[in-house]
């Protein structure tokens, strides 16, 4: 490939801390997203570690205290929904959509600056509940009246220091999407029609949309829960005081369901334009896979109360209809990306590997969804482990596979440097068992009737064998961040140089060098359909 | 490209697939000698009331719908992945397929009919297990508190609030929980004075929230072959601290059993309590302090000829006891709970020398600490 | 910004456009439509409508729950009568006029400013912040003699927390204006830049809007 003459970028970049902290190049805020997500997901990994650990046998052995298990697992889940995941996505989103779509920048480069610096303060504030006498304790869910400053509930600083952190971790996920949005409305390249656009724009694009929507409503809730806890005395959410505890629910989970599109659509995106590249085909159904993001995205909002069904306060069959409808354009897009696969010619690197496992793994998070859908097995089923089991087998099965898939895929466009395949794939393998490991016990444990969010158990309940699993798979989890740490360690001092376009891919990003110059593009290639790369390549054949 | 089409593997690969391979002849052992049993743990426990049993047979339809679609679609996905490897040096371009609107239609359409049939058998079931009886044989009301569980025995026409004919404390024990007659129907209404809870009993593959302000209510039946039978029940919605404690026992009884076992609860309650044992006579009197779900003292030293504890529970709402716990963690006293502001005195009979444990029994993870007799 | 090799030329990559700079021209296409900080700011306020979205949902959903509303609190008949907004709405009223005005000059102010006029554009933005100045001192004078603080009931907390966020709204779109107006000082607006103009119009506008929701919700409804 040489539709670049540009001398290798590096040496056009400052070197230096103060470069880092004052920049407002995309490239440099998405990685600095990355290396920030990354730091809070190991955080978050170590108290799932502990909360692992605790439960390998019944009986409490390092946690006596209990409320300190339910801080870990409230902090867990906190941080790994709002400071790994959501921000993870947002960085490969930063990084490499403005490249997708010919773009030099994002639309506010100050905004975007300002967008990610609020997070590690907002992460900051979320932890510092640990040294102020603890935590919030309310599960990340933080259901009313638990969450208010009552005897029993949540009586000191760490619930504030929750809302507030959420506060502005939620304000920079607005202010991150608004800049999305306007970066993919106005700063496509010419050519670049929004159906010429790779998928992970379009899901980034739709993911956009939802955080823009369903956020500020989430803030909104936090607010409110803020003032009852501090000056208002509880009316908004504690029945006690003329409160309603299900209006937190219905204002909680407005938002955080559709942050589940939040959490999964850039990851399908990713995988969308991994699969194509190691298939050496289009991505099968490119309009179907639009309307299905699309769908998706417009279904999201309409489906927040499956929840709820055991309130008693939600009307059942339109959340279970709309739950279950929610099924099909998900389906489209897992036959779409099967159909990629089909026929073509695939190469096992570790990028295809990673989101290989997504797409097994995803459909386990899909199936298992469905019987949730089903209100009166969701009776049985919810608030037990099988719902843990679900849930990680869509937020990591999905999401964390995804991102694992996209890190193999774009580190090179990032560092110039290739990163290790035989260590990647022992990652791979490492992390695909310790997973299945750790989370399909969980299926059989919810329907044994284990509750979630419990510290310890009767050793008599028979949920030994499975628990004792399920920790031995977490540490295997655990284990597999090693190769992955290494692989980056050792692939940025020596890895392989990796030139523009090590996978022979289809999009824009891999027409500059790599890692690209401030303001990306020296010139494009022409633009007449969602694979431009390929086009030069090979000349055109059909699509879009 | 990574390894270069040909090329030897490297020791890394190499060693990955080791340990993928022993990891999978693991998997297969395991299934290969506990087949049975992993099979039935795909299942929730054997429907124990007529509304779980419902219930289960909706599980058993989705079930196999789901093990259905996840067999064709992860066959599809690892057959497509095997058949198309790229083959080293293999330098042509697959066919360039960009789509196809009728397989497109196809798994759209078919997914769609799938996910309505499974609505529609679902709503069909919901509404069967939502039904509630006219009359029902029996009235509860099912208390969640911080961090026990209470039922409250109502006469036949009661309304959500109606004041209890008979109050059951203990919540679980041969003289505790949740207790009703096999084979009839029960109205359950569900309280909370704090927090929100969860009434759940795996047997049944049934709970519901029990939400402050709100009053929630159901019908459950037991089959009347299952009369002498106890179920495990246990708080499903984070509740605090003491979330995990929170569990109760049902008791299926048959209607014989359960009418005199009323009888004797009614007669319970009608009687005129009898008088306390006068304090004073039994030894010194041991101030302890209740506050904001914390015991004042850790440590308390008594004689063994007996003595009092005066209880001064300060936490508005919130109930509390205290109970003592020889070496073995049998409790020696069963104390009735005050519900703050109150004060009480508990007559503790003469104990032997040595070390004890007292608790709240209610929250026994926030409150407790060590009795000396000596 | 960043320093840039031989090849580029550095710049603003959202307004230069540099025919010898390959970068600039591909900075966005300039097929016309509307501006990107226009259309940020659109955006934002769409945000902006969610969250009040969820208060006035929290207060609707609060209000249909309750026996009766304004709540009845027996032990304090004064507090009753205080909660009776709809008996006094004028001097609300004598607000929501203030505000409405203000949008006006404000729009009378991106007009000016459209035509090149930027005396009239100074003068009408200038008109327009100290209208949002007298309303906010008159919001901190109608919380002082209410009656009822913010922990008063359901109706107290909701009254405080709706208005509260409105009247931060407020000082917020009274600081851009500040802004736009310093600026405007500088001589920094024509009629072919001013996109910061209208778009803190628009910001005004939905302030504006979102204050006659409330007024009607609260003083009329």
């Amino acid at each position: 490939m040489a539709t670049t003459t540009l001398t290798p970028a590096a040496s056009t970049y400052r070197s230096g801390l103060y470069e880092w902290v004052t920049t407002t190049d995309h490239k440099k805020i998405g990685i600095l997203y990355i290396v920030n997500s990354f730091v809070f997901f190991f955080l978050a990994g170590m108290m799932a570690l502990l909360v692992r650990t605790e439960l390998a046998q019944p009986g409490l052995q390092i946690l006596k205290d209990e409320s300190v298990y339910n801080q870990l697992f409230t902090m867990h889940g906190s941080v790994m929904i709002f400071l790994f995941i959501i921000p993870m996505l947002a960085g490969f989103a930063n990084y490499v959509v403005p490249l997708q779509i010919g773009a030099p920048d994002m639309a506010f480069p100050r905004i975007n600056a300002l967008s990610f610096w609020m997070l590690p303060l907002g992460g900051i504030l979320l932890l510092l509940g640990f040294v102020t006498g603890g935590a919030a304790q309310a599960g990340w869910t933080s259901y009313s009246p638990l969450a208010q400053a009552r005897p029993l509930g949540s009586v000191g600083h760490g619930e504030d220091l929750w809302i507030m952190g959420l506060v502005l971790i939620g304000t920079s996920s607005i202010l991150g999407s608004i800049n999305f949005l306007v970066t993919i409305f106005k700063m496509r390249a010419p050519g670049m029609t929004l159906f010429r656009m790779p998928i992970l724009v379009w899901t980034v694009l739709v993911t956009s949309v939802l955080v823009l929507m369903a956020t500020p409503v989430f803030t909104s809730a936090l607010i409110m829960l803020f003032i009852d806890r501090n000056v208002g005395g509880g009316h908004f959410f504690d029945p006690q005081f003329g409160g309603n505890a299900i209006l937190w629910q219905n204002v909680f989970w407005f938002y955080s369901h559709p942050a589940v599109y939040v959490m999964v659509l850039p990851a399908m995106g990713m995988i969308s334009e991994i699969l194509p590249v190691f298939s050496r085909k289009p991505l099968f159904g490119y309009r179907a896979f639009v309307f299905a993001t699309a769908g998706i995205g417009a279904l999201g909002f309409s489906v927040w109360a499956h929840h709820m069904f055991t309130t008693g306060s939600v009307y059942l069959p339109f959340f279970s209809l709309m739950t279950f409808l929610i099924a099909v354009p998900t389906g489209v897009k897992m036959f779409n990306w099967i159909f990629t696969l089909f026929r073509g010619k695939l190469t096992f690197s570790t990028p295809l590997l990673f989101a290989l496992g997504f797409l097994t793994m995803f459909l386990i998070g899909g199936i298992n969804g469905a019987f949730s859908a089903a209100v009166p097995v969701d009776f049985a089923l919810h608030d037990t482990y099988w719902v843990v089991a679900h849930l990680h087998y869509v937020l990591f099965g999905g999401s964390v596979f995804g991102v694992m898939a996209g890190l193999y895929y774009w580190f090179p466009k990032m560092t110039g440097r290739m990163l290790s395949e035989g260590l990647g794939k022992i990652q791979f393998v490492l992390m695909f068992a310790g997973f299945n490991l750790t989370f399909f016990p969980m299926h059989q444990l919810g329907l044994a009737g284990m509750p979630r969010r419990i510290a310890d158990y009767s050793a008599s309940a028979g949920w030994n064998d499975l628990n004792l699993l399920a920790t031995v798979g977490g540490f295997t989890i655990a284990a597999s961040m090693l190769p992955l740490l290494w692989n980056i360690f050792i692939s940025l001092r020596a890895g392989k140089i990796a030139g523009d376009d090590p996978w022979e891919a289809n999009t824009l990003e891999w027409a500059t060098s790599s890692p690209p110059p401030p303001y990306n593009f020296d010139h494009l290639p022409e633009i007449r359909s969602e694979r431009p790369l390929f086009d030069l390549r090979h000349g055109r054949t059909g699509g879009h | 490209m990574s390894s270069a089409p040909g090329s030897r593997p490297s020791t890394t690969t190499i060693f990955g697939w080791l340990i993928a391979a022993v990891v999978g002849v693991a998997l297969l052992a395991l299934v290969a000698l506990n087949g049975p049993a992993i099979w039935r743990s795909f299942f929730p426990p054997d429907a124990k009331s007529v509304e779980g049993q419902q219930i289960r047979n909706l599980y058993d339809i989705v079930f196999a719908i789901a093990v259905v679609i996840f067999v064709i679609v992860e066959g599809l996905i690892i057959w497509t992945v095997v058949r198309y490897r790229r083959k080293p040096g293999d330098d042509v371009l697959p066919p360039q397929t960009h789509g196809n609107n009728v397989a497109e239609i196809i798994w759209t359409l078919v997914p769609t009919a799938i996910v309505i049939f499974l609505f529609i058998i679902s709503w069909q079931t919901l509404n069967s297990v939502e039904a509630v009886s006219a009359k029902p044989d029996l009235k509860v009301r099912a208390v969640a508190g911080q961090f026990q569980w209470s039922f409250q025995y109502l006469p036949a026409d009661a309304q959500a609030d109606t004041k209890p004919v008979f109050t059951i404390t203990a919540p679980e024990g041969p003289d505790g929980g949740l207790f009703l007659p096999a084979g009839q129907t029960t109205h359950v209404f569900l309280q909370s004075p704090d927090v929100i809870h969860a009434f759940y009993v795996p047997h049944f593959l049934f709970k519901r929230d029990v939400v402050p302000g709100i009053v929630n209510q159901f019908d459950l039946e037991i089959p009347s072959d299952d009369a002498g039978q106890t179920y495990r029940g246990q708080c499903a919605e984070l509740c605090g601290v003491g979330h995990r404690i929170m569990v109760f026992d049902v008791h299926a009884l048959a209607p014989a059993d359960f009418q005199a076992w009323y009888t004797k609860q009614v007669a319970a309650a009608n009687a005129t309590p009898a008088p306390a044992p006068s304090g004073a006579a039994a030894g010194p009197s041991i101030p302890l302090t209740a506050q904001n779900v914390k015991f004042d003292q850790s440590t308390l030293t008594a004689p063994t000829t007996g003595f009092t504890i005066h209880l001064d529970n300060k936490d508005a709402g919130i109930p509390h006891d205290v109970q003592i716990l020889d070496g073995t963690g049998t409790r020696v006293t069963n104390d009735k709970a005050i519900t703050g502001p109150a004060v009480t005195d508990y007559s503790i009979p003469a104990l032997p020398a040595g070390s004890y444990k007292f608790e709240c029994s209610i929250h026994p993870t926030l409150m407790f600490g060590t009795l000396t007799v000596q | 910004m960043t320093a840039s090799s031989g090849i580029l030329t550095t710049g603003d990559p959202g307004h230069a456009v540099d025919e010898q700079n390959p970068t600039a021209s591909l900075a966005h296409d300039s097929r016309g439509g509307i501006s990107n900080p226009i259309l940020g700011m659109l955006l934002f306020i769409c945000s902006e409508v969610m969250f009040f979205s969820g208060l006035f949902a929290a207060y609707f959903s609060i209000r249909a729950s309750s026996v009766q509303w304004p709540p009845i609190v027996a032990s304090d008949p004064a507090l009753t009568e205080h909660f009776n907004l709809h008996a006094e709405p004028w001097y609300a009223a004598g607000l929501t006029l203030i505000l409405v005005i203000s949008s006006f000059t404000c729009q009378m102010g991106v007009w000016a400013i459209r035509r090149d006029d930027r005396t009239g554009f100074i003068r009408a933005f200038g008109v327009t912040l100290v209208l949002g100045i007298v309303f906010l001192i008159g919001q901190v004078y109608d919380y002082s003699t209410i009656g009822f603080g913010i922990s008063d009931t359901p109706f107290g907390t909701t009254f405080y927390t709706l208005t509260g966020f409105h009247g931060a709204h407020v000082f917020g779109g009274a600081v851009m204006l500040s802004v736009i107006l310093y600026r405007g000082l500088a001589g920094q607006f024509s009629s072919k830049h001013h996109d910061a103009v209208e778009a803190a119009s628009l910001y005004w506008h939905f302030v504006d809007v979102v204050w006659i929701a409330l007024f009607s919700t609260l003083y009329i409804l």
